[in-house]
């Protein structure tokens, strides 16, 4: 297993030197300048030429690179061009937010998707089935910004249940931290079950067709243990991919979700940096996400063995 | 499921509680702000968000007034015994810093000899160091008095030094800076003081105790500015639907930019007031006059015969803002007959003239963004208004730092554009006047031109100003650089809880003379 997990490790060295150098390319082909955003309609030739010279953004490129490649290897991902705050730091801050949302929502999804797979899987073809799909199918078609705005109108504006911006930290009241959280928390939470509701029932369809399952019928089993105990090892696998592949995914960011919400997290950051091309802070950024992302889906095949434990031995 | 409905009724029972506890809190106002401020370095890094926020912190000798005059602020008196060439300044007595400590001709010395230095990039680094306005000395006469001596007398030079981009040369105490030598944070003398920024989610003001305010009346950034919340918090709220369901909710006190297509659904209700003013900002379309087509002086004409400007100005601002193809603003007081004309809407004679160029309905490309909504909005409606007088125009919708760049460049035919306030005309006419040889960005090169513009930056005298500027308004209108279209308003809603917020010409928000009423 350690040398498993070693291995896993080591080969996200290179994808990780392949990612910043391709985020670093890429953000440079793309017109606009972050000085020349800074001065807007003032901006001229010459206080360009020299506020770029201040930053260092008149180097050549690979210089650029490399200084920047040096120093976040040493975990120093450089200053923001925009505040001068440091990347790192501002970047672990604003992940923080995103990832309490992130992680209670997927949490609450996977909790209701999976039982709610396998239950329109057991009752294959039955009208109850049927309102699954077609709810997960509409979840699932939703745009998450229009949902959000939708909640927020609801219950935040016309009920008056729960506050319609901010966010305030765990650590500074739970109470209220909950209440900032609801409205997201729930919006993530309806886009996200659809389609981990198909991917269970899915599983779930196809692990109901093998032959042990008809040998547990027929001894006897209870249709729960059935379920519980039989199929859902190994149903869940497919959907235990899936629901890692969701966490990196939106660990990166859920920048509308955060915009919606008026949230201070990492989406928004990202957003932000990239329509003021504040390179050091959105080369941190996706730096970062890759990183989160890789590290995740380690973590989700790490896990399979609890699953099935033929992976283990392989 | 007895356990679990006792859980999910507690949690409940704690959101709301908490919840309820939000609602509770000191005299706070708190103001919507659609991104985060860049520093508060005032007049170094920032924008427009960041000036609204340092400017209840910092304050400088002079500022604009609400037509766009300029006032003493911090100091008692100005003087210009030769005509615009010496400056002497007289500090008010008895202003202190945040920190307590007096303001005295020292201070102002150290924050221009700041500005001044160009390691610190001051915005208006290049107006005080070339050009009209360049400044020679400046020294110390008393404690309370501040001489600064031009390279040539300078009819701009005190609205330069206003300039609200540029702080209006904010006074701080040499304790803002670390022993380092870099930014710390600011020690102003405005109403409020900084309390505390949490970066991405709001920057909270406090009032400041020892402010001594002026005795005349509040007037844009100059008069009394008396604090007179608690406490002002600038809140991040990104998107503006949430922001108008933030105000809708009281969650925010004000919302300083709202949709003028909110404007009569908000006027509706009682718990929302709006105000509208008009502001010194431009919107327009830039014409490429180095280009192969539009060169032609004709073309350029039919296009400013086929746009119906008051019906354009109507429909994108619902009546709240009123036409005018001048660079110089409506509220400005060198905006006269010459400058009120519109050109009359005639698609036939857009036709005849177009077809005198030799237009023979090529495809123009007009550049655009959605970042900000009225700019695309106003490239829509000249494309369906120029359609009907034959000239065919393509709209191309950029990323706005990518059409920055193309408008640096000068890398368009066409571009729908918007500029931010400048308040004094000779500033209006810089903006897009000059050789576009050397400064590819500028929209009209006329030599002629160029030489009345200067000589408006000389002289101080109102009447010679303005006939100046009748002549250049007859010159703009002849070469047609660009199509000035109007003034965009300042549009705000406010709680009607809030008493003494009002809009100004400037479309920022000021929120000292503001209170809450119990």
């Amino acid at each position: 297993m350690l040398r498993y997990l070693l291995g896993r490790l080591l080969t996200t060295i290179p994808t990780l030197l392949l990612v910043s150098f391709g985020v670093f390319v890429l953000i440079r082909l793309v017109p606009g300048d972050p000085i020349v955003v800074m001065l807007g309609d003032a901006a001229d030739a010459e206080t360009v030429r020299t506020l770029r010279e201040a930053y260092g953004l008149d180097q050549p490129l690979f210089t650029q690179y490399w200084l920047w490649l040096l120093r976040a290897l040493g975990g120093d991902l450089g200053r923001s061009i925009t505040n001068g705050a440091d990347v790192l730091p501002l970047i672990l801050s604003r992940f923080e937010v995103s990832a309490i949302i992130v992680v209670i929502a997927v949490a609450l999804a996977a909790f209701i998707s999976v039982p709610l797979g396998m239950v329109a899987a057991w009752r294959q073809n039955s009208a109850g089935d049927a309102a699954v799909i077609a709810a997960a199918t509409l979840l699932l078609s939703i745009p998450s910004f229009w949902l959000g705005l939708l909640l927020l109108l609801a219950f935040g504006l016309k009920l008056g249940w729960v506050p319609v911006i901010g966010f305030v930290h765990f650590a500074e009241d739970w109470g209220l931290a909950l209440a900032y959280i609801v409205l997201p928390v729930t919006t993530l939470v309806l886009v996200e079950i659809g389609v981990l509701t198909r991917m269970a029932r899915a599983s779930t369809i196809d692990v109901l067709r093998l032959e042990y399952i008809t040998h547990a019928r027929a001894k006897g089993v209870s249709e729960f243990s059935v379920l519980a105990r039989h199929a859902l090892p190994n149903a869940f696998a497919p959907t235990w991919t899936l629901i890692g592949l969701v966490l990196g995914n939106l660990l990166g960011g859920i920048a509308v979700v955060e915009t919606v919400f008026t949230l201070p997290g990492l989406g928004r950051l990202l957003v932000d940096a990239i329509f003021a091309r504040d390179y050091p802070l959105i080369q941190g950024c996706l730096l970062f996400t890759a990183v989160v992302y890789v590290l995740v889906n380690l973590v989700v095949d790490l896990c399979y063995p609890l699953f099935d434990p033929r992976v283990a031995a392989e | 499921m007895r356990k679990i409905g006792l859980i999910v009724a507690c949690a409940a029972v704690a959101i709301g509680t908490a919840f309820a506890g939000e609602a509770v809190r000191a005299q706070t106002i708190r103001v919507a702000m659609n991104s985060d401020i860049r520093s508060t370095y005032p007049g170094v890094n920032r924008d427009s968000n960041t000036d609204w926020v340092m400017h209840h912190i910092v304050e400088g000798l002079v500022a604009f007034t609400g037509d766009g005059s300029v006032a003493p602020s911090l100091a008692e008196s100005v003087d210009t015994p030769d005509g615009g060439k010496t400056w002497i300044f007289t500090l008010r007595a008895g202003i202190t810093f945040h920190n307590g400590q007096p303001v005295t001709a020292d201070d102002v010395l150290f924050s221009w000899n700041k500005y001044l230095d160009e390691a610190t990039k001051w915005r208006c680094y290049k107006d005080f160091t070339e050009g009209n306005a360049a400044i020679e000395s400046i020294d110390k006469k008393d404690g309370r008095t501040v001489i600064f001596m031009l390279t040539e007398p300078s009819a701009l030079f005190l609205g330069l030094m206003a300039r609200i981009d540029c702080a209006a040369g904010a006074i701080f105490h040499k304790d803002s800076f670390a022993a380092d030598g870099n930014w710390s944070a600011p020690i102003g003398t405005g109403p409020y003081k900084l309390g505390e920024w949490r970066q991405g989610e709001f920057i909270e003001l406090e009032k400041f105790a020892g402010y001594k305010p002026r005795s005349e009346p509040r007037d844009g950034y100059a008069g009394a500015r008396v604090a007179e919340a608690d406490k002002v918090r600038f809140v991040v709220i990104p998107d503006g639907a949430a922001a108008k369901a933030a105000l809708l909710s009281g969650s925010i006190d004000v919302y300083p930019d709202i949709s003028v297509n909110d404007v009569e659904e908000l006027k509706a209700r009682d718990d929302v007031k709006v105000d509208v003013a008009a502001t010194m900002g431009l919107s327009g379309i830039l014409l490429q006059t180095t280009d192969p087509l539009l060169a032609n002086v004709k073309i350029r004409q039919a296009l400013a015969h086929a746009i119906d400007t008051e019906g354009l100005v109507q429909a994108l601002t619902l009546g709240n803002a009123r036409p005018n193809n001048s660079p110089i603003p409506v509220v400005s007081a060198y905006h006269g007959t010459p400058q009120g004309a519109l050109f009359g809407y005639d698609p036939e004679l857009a036709h005849k003239l177009a077809t005198e160029a030799g237009y023979k309905g090529e495809s123009i490309k007009m550049l655009t963004t959605k970042r900000y909504q009225t700019m695309f909005d106003v490239a829509v409606l000249a494309q369906a208004m120029a359609k009907q007088a034959g000239i065919n125009i393509e709209i191309e919708v950029l990323e706005w730092a990518t059409m920055l760049d193309k408008y640096l460049a000068g890398d368009y035919q066409m571009m729908s554009f918007g500029y931010s306030a400048r308040l004094d005309p000779s500033l209006s006419f810089d903006m897009f006047a000059g050789p576009k040889a050397t400064q590819p960005r500028k929209v009209w090169d006329n030599p002629g031109a160029q030489k009345l513009i200067e000589e408006s930056m000389r002289i101080s005298d109102a009447g010679e100003r303005r006939k100046i500027f009748d002549r250049l308004e007859e010159m703009f209108r002849a070469d047609v650089p660009m199509l000035v279209l109007y003034n965009g308003p300042d549009v705000a809603a406010y709680s009607s809880k809030l008493v003494g917020y009002e809009a100004w010409m400037a479309g920022t928000p000021r929120l000292w003379g503001v209170s809450v009423a119990k």
